[in-house]
């Protein structure tokens, strides 16, 4: 009788252990409830009580004075005497010094000279400002030509970029979206803003402004222009704005494609470790295996390449004083970027940015972070995205109704599979794996991402409006 | 029934009494002096050559004078005009340094620091400084001996310093080791190198100088100025190096004092998280202060090293970003100097930074940084270290039998309790705790630093 009691507690005790974890498991993985938003916080400077929006809608063309960029060339001419890289190390150990300054030398000797060119080319794209919740929004806003208008559906497209990224990385990507292809029955009316504390928008004056207010103002900034209901796009942080825009405002999103598919939700992380040993439970393919299989290496990867998302993330302005004091450190820290998603096979060659993005493209987008000083108010996002006032949204446990499509780019970070997808994206239309490309997909294969955005377009189904 | 009941006890049973003895061997082997890694002793770091190498043995004056021409540029530099952004609306240093004081600072560089700057270069040359080739790499130390008229027994120290500090930071404690004074029958004879890759030493050429290594170095300058046998002090990197040498040298180590005690076995790792979860077990209370729980630890470390998370991945190209880029450099050490001090000056406008060092402290030791170019080779040690291979050297499993002392400044990051150092320091003698003081001691209260470790020394030779 006595080994029947002990057994009996040992039961109680196990299965108490086990409905403990239970309801702790069903409790961090359960979606939530999408939660209200106030979608009209003042975000300019003083308190706001006397706010008067101004809606009007200025057209803005890229003028930099002689001056800043001969006081840029300066800047680039004084000797560098950077340490030499340890033997035969590339870009082991961060970007090579050899490398940085031959970059130096060209952004300097070449890519300044042709400077004119360069601004000629930035505004052959039509851009403008307008105040939204008290912050000046640059955006480029390239309407469909009539004669592609007749023949196709026209859909407005809220184009969103991340870091180090810009508007210049939808370049090649916008001229597409507004054509008539024979794969295609739309063609869109690309809005592409500059990001709040990026390019040539305004940034927060105090603390709070995170990717969940950011969603708001671009979504504000598409009810400006007129669009109650329009697909939003993007990778990097474009991505992340663009979910949780489609969480907070689902009325407004027609449907949300993402480069850059990544659902961080302790459910989703379980699902990854068990994709991770169960490919073949999950995955319809073995083709798809290596973007999810061997997680444990590529979260050492992330941790790897994280070490500016820990610094942007708790101490931006020590950063971002050290980056916008310096052309070559802004150059050598976002270079370093763009050299590394070049992907495994590149990335310790000195050619691959010329080889996969073309060195003017990554100038042109260096450029925006240099002409307006973005390193600080940039970095400060990821500090407001770590602060706990965003994380306690859990806007990624937040289903939403929203048509998703997804594209997953061989090198970028780990993707989620369809499996995790849904349980954020119930009305997941579409999604493809590709065995090349990385990060920057507007910039690498711009007709890729155009492929695919126009097939997920396509299975949306949307109504004549 | 009550055979299944009988059998299921009897597995239950079976199990646990596994687990245990596992848990015993492990521990047995967790707390069983380590295996000490065999380094090579004569690694060279230098350039590659095309002859076999001849080390130049030779110990020579080293003259630290800076070029004008480097002042000039510098000058030209902090007279541009700032390209900061304002901080947030009601932020000290929350987000990192906060623009309004950089500016400030910047404009004391520029207008008073740099225009006394022969006098702050005087002031740095006060102690006799020295180059002398180790392995390759060209050491610089300081060295500072008693007077001949002294009476007292003269022991040799090798005080060393860390990340973001220099020599610069003993400047105040030396003359009180090397000065007889009531405290202590004994006086000091200094020598105070800068860290391979940092001030005037050189940084390695190839890969490989961790700290272990960077310890096997500092242990052979010794040994090249004739000290056989000599105390360690350090806190920083210099507490880990300091600790490398007297496990991989204890023929070499008279005695070992940090102010950054640590141990990174697995065992005091192990005991480190218990002793977190479960402060009372290992902590006693009238210092429980100094040990925060589980969660302020983990807060504090993921709030404190991103620089250290970037220097350890990305060193060449933070290295790249901050050389010669004065006021990135600035902001990026001077941070280290507000919130390691005391954390609670991250709530103020001006990070606290005056309430505990004078601007000229704090720029002095910017300058070694700066007029040296030293800052990449100073955060490649952070990649170096710690990455899996130095990792696997297991060197804090190695027993130190030297006599040890901690001295815990408050302010400090993170406190290890002795409870957690045991197995590493075999022969710890001396444990203090000091409710005033952060991560730079030496630097901001000398005198407390220097009784702590004379203190020490009495009772390390008792």
């Amino acid at each position: 009788m006595k080994c029947l009691t002990v057994f009996a507690v040992i039961v109680a005790i196990f299965g108490a252990i086990v409905g403990y974890g239970y309801l702790v498991f069903t409790d961090l993985t359960r979606p939530l409830p999408k939660p209200d938003y106030k979608d009209d916080t003042y975000w300019g400077r003083g308190d706001g009580k006397n706010y008067a929006p101004d809606e009007k809608i200025y057209d803005f063309v890229l003028d930099v004075p002689q001056a800043e960029i001969d006081d840029l060339r300066q800047q680039l001419n004084r000797t560098l005497k950077l340490a030499e890289p340890l033997d035969g190390i590339a870009f082991e150990y961060g970007f090579n010094a050899y490398a940085l300054q031959q970059f130096v030398d060209y952004w300097r000797d070449k890519y300044l000279t042709k400077w004119d060119e360069r601004q000629a080319y930035f505004n052959e794209l039509k851009q403008y400002k307008t105040e939204i919740q008290g912050l000046n929004i640059h955006f480029i806003h390239e309407r469909v030509e009539e004669e592609v208008a007749e023949k196709k559906q026209v859909v407005p497209l809220l184009l969103l970029h991340g870091w180090p990224g810009s508007v210049r990385e939808f370049y090649d990507f916008i001229p597409m979206l507004r054509k008539e292809t024979n794969i295609s029955d739309y063609a869109f009316e690309v809005v592409a803003p500059s990001l709040v504390g990026f390019g040539w928008s305004d940034a927060a004056t105090r603390p709070g402004f995170n990717a969940a207010e950011m969603a708001t103002v671009m979504r504000n900034l598409m009810l400006r222009l007129g669009h109650k209901k329009f697909l939003v796009q993007g990778g990097d942080w474009g991505s992340i704005i663009g979910s949780n825009l489609a969480t907070l405002y689902p009325d407004n999103v027609l449907g949300y494609h993402s480069n850059m598919c990544i659902l961080s939700t302790p459910l989703s992380i379980l699902k990854s470790i068990y994709i991770n040993y169960y490919p073949e439970k999950v995955l319809i393919t073995r083709m798809f295996y290596d973007h999810h299989v061997g997680i444990w290496d590529k979260y050492k990867q992330l941790i790897e390449e994280s070490g500016y998302y820990h610094i942007q993330a708790t101490k931006p302005d020590t950063i971002g004083a050290a980056l916008d004091s310096s052309p070559v450190a802004l150059a050598g820290y976002i270079l370093e970027k763009f050299q590394t998603c070049t992907g495994p096979a590149l990335n310790q060659d000195f050619g691959a940015m010329v080889t996969v993005y073309g060195l003017e493209a990554v100038l042109d987008n260096l450029m925006v972070y240099y002409l307006n000083s973005a390193a600080t108010t940039a970095g400060r996002f990821y500090a407001e995205n770590s602060a706990k006032a965003y994380r306690d949204l859990q806007l990624d446990r937040v289903q939403t109704p929203v048509p998703m499509g997804c594209a997953r780019f061989r090198n970028d970070l780990p993707p989620a599979s369809d499996w995790q997808l849904r349980d954020k994206f119930p009305n997941l239309k579409h999604s493809m794996y590709f065995q090349h490309g990385g990060h920057f997909a507007a910039m690498e294969m711009p007709s890729m991402l155009y492929n695919d955005f126009t097939t997920f377009v396509q299975k949306i189904g949307l109504n004549d409006e | 029934m009550p055979s299944a009941g009988v059998t299921a006890v009897r597995i239950l049973i079976g199990v646990l009494t596994a687990v245990v003895a596992v848990s015993i061997k492990n521990y047995r082997d967790l707390s069983a002096p380590g295996k000490r890694p065999d380094l090579d002793n004569n690694e060279y770091w230098g350039p590659k050559l095309k002859e076999p190498y001849k080390e130049n043995k030779a110990v020579l004056p080293y003259d630290i004078s800076v070029a004008p021409g480097l002042i000039a540029d510098l000058k030209t530099q902090l007279d541009r005009p700032l390209n900061l952004q304002e901080p947030l609306e009601g932020v000290g240093f929350e987000y990192g340094f906060n623009s309004q004081e950089l500016q400030k600072v910047v404009k004391y560089w520029r207008k008073s620091y740099l225009n006394k700057w022969n006098e702050r270069e005087a002031y740095l040359k006060q102690f006799d400084h020295f180059q002398t080739e180790v392995q390759g790499l060209k050491i610089h130390f300081i060295h500072a001996k008693p007077s001949k008229a002294e009476r007292k027994k003269v022991l040799p120290l090798l005080l060393l310093h860390g990340w973001p500090g220099s020599v610069r930071e003993f400047y105040d404690i030396i003359p009180l080791l090397t000065t007889g004074n009531d405290k202590s029958d004994y006086v000091f004879e200094v020598i105070a190198p800068s860290l391979p890759g940092y001030g005037w030493s050189q940084g390695a050429s190839r890969t490989g100088l961790g700290a272990a290594q960077a310890s096997v170095v500092l242990r052979n300058l010794m040994l090249r100025l004739g000290f056989n046998k000599f105390l360690i002090q350090g806190g920083d990197w210099g507490s880990i190096i300091g600790s490398n040498l007297a496990s991989l040298f204890p023929e070499n180590v008279l005695g070992y004092h940090s102010n950054m005690c640590g141990n990174n076995s697995p065992l005091g790792n192990i005991r480190l998280l218990l002793s977190s979860i479960v402060p009372s077990f290992y902590i006693d209370s009238q210092h429980a202060h100094f040990y925060k729980g589980v969660g302020h630890v983990f807060r504090s470390i993921m709030e404190e090293m991103g620089y250290a998370h970037i220097q350890a991945t990305k060193p060449d190209t933070i290295g790249s970003a901050l050389a010669q880029n004065p006021v990135g450099l600035a902001a990026y050490i001077l941070e280290k100097f507000s919130t390691w001090t005391n954390e609670e000056y991250k709530t103020l406008k001006d990070g606290g930074l005056t309430k505990r060092f004078t601007y000229d402290q704090l720029l002095d030791n910017i300058m070694v940084y700066y007029v040296t170019n030293s800052i990449t080779t100073s955060v490649r040690l952070y990649a170096e270290t710690m990455n899996p291979t130095q990792m696997g050297l297991n060197i804090d499993s190695v027993h130190i039998h030297a006599p040890v002392g901690c001295a815990h400044f408050l302010h400090e990051l993170m406190h290890v309790p002795d409870s957690v150092l045991a197995n590493k320091f075999q022969n710890r003698i001396q444990t203090t705790h000091y409710n005033e003081g952060g991560h730079f001691p030496a630097f901001e209260v000398p005198q407390q630093l220097y009784d702590d470790f004379v203190t020490f020394v009495k009772k390390a030779f008792a």
